[in-house]
């Protein structure tokens, strides 16, 4: 893998201190729906589509970039979040040599295989606005299961020579 | 591909560590390649080669499956 790709070490720490406070706080806001008010700011937008009630017609406003009223609670924890995972994600190891790039590279693979297998089950079962959850969840699942994937192996790999002099 | 790491390891005397240190890897990847794990790129092999003053072929061989 291309090393020069990778964040210094030192991102690894940061990214997990960002990480797992973002995690709790996305997951409350998911299963909560909370939205905080003092987050409602006009932000500027690529493409908008709002549709509102204006004397019995609705009236569906859509168009490339548009200032529009928004809550950015669901933005800032999920760019928080993104950033986090990020760094732990693709950060180098202190010793970051041939072998742990090709950790790192085969659990991607295996990361993006069981993601979209995941998916897949849920396109086939799952409806409605249960869906919709899974696709925001899908939003982040990668990075997710390769995190965990890739420190799995890690840790495989260091146990197993514990006793290995 | 197997090889003869660990026994020319303990003809000098080193440890996982030691040996890691001088090709600058990790001690995993040291481990991973005496257990069969792992098959080192070339240059690895090369350095590995080096630290105990042999050939290569004296230290990797190729396998059934290879």
């Amino acid at each position: 893998m291309n090393q020069t790709l990778l964040l210094p070490n030192r991102f690894k720490t940061i990214g997990w201190c960002i990480l797992i406070p973002a995690t709790i706080a996305g997951i409350l806001l998911t299963t909560t729906g909370y939205e905080a008010e003092w987050l409602n700011a006009k932000v500027l937008t690529l493409f908008y589509d709002e549709i509102s009630i204006i004397s019995d017609a609705v009236v569906d406003e859509f168009g490339p970039f548009g200032l529009i009223e928004a809550n950015v609670t669901n933005t800032l924890v999920g760019v928080v979040f993104l950033f986090g995972a990020l760094m732990v994600a693709f950060s180098k190891e202190k010793h970051e040599d041939e072998f742990i790039a090709n950790l790192r590279l085969s659990s991607l693979l295996w990361s993006v295989w069981v993601n979209y297998i995941l998916l897949l089950v849920a396109f086939l079962l799952v409806y409605g606005i249960a869906f919709l959850h899974i696709m925001i969840y899908n939003m982040f699942t990668i990075l997710i299961i390769f995190i965990i994937r890739f420190n799995y192996l890690l840790y495989k790999s260091t146990t197993s020579m514990a006793d290995d002099k | 591909m197997t090889n003869r790491i660990k026994v020319e390891r303990a003809i000098l005397n080193l440890t996982q560590e030691e040996l890691a240190n001088r090709i600058s890897v990790s001690r995993q990847t040291i481990n991973a390649m005496e257990a069969n794990k792992y098959v080192p790129s070339t240059v690895l092999a090369l350095k590995i080669a080096r630290v105990f003053d042999k050939r290569v072929e004296e230290i990797f061989f190729l396998d059934t499956e290879d």
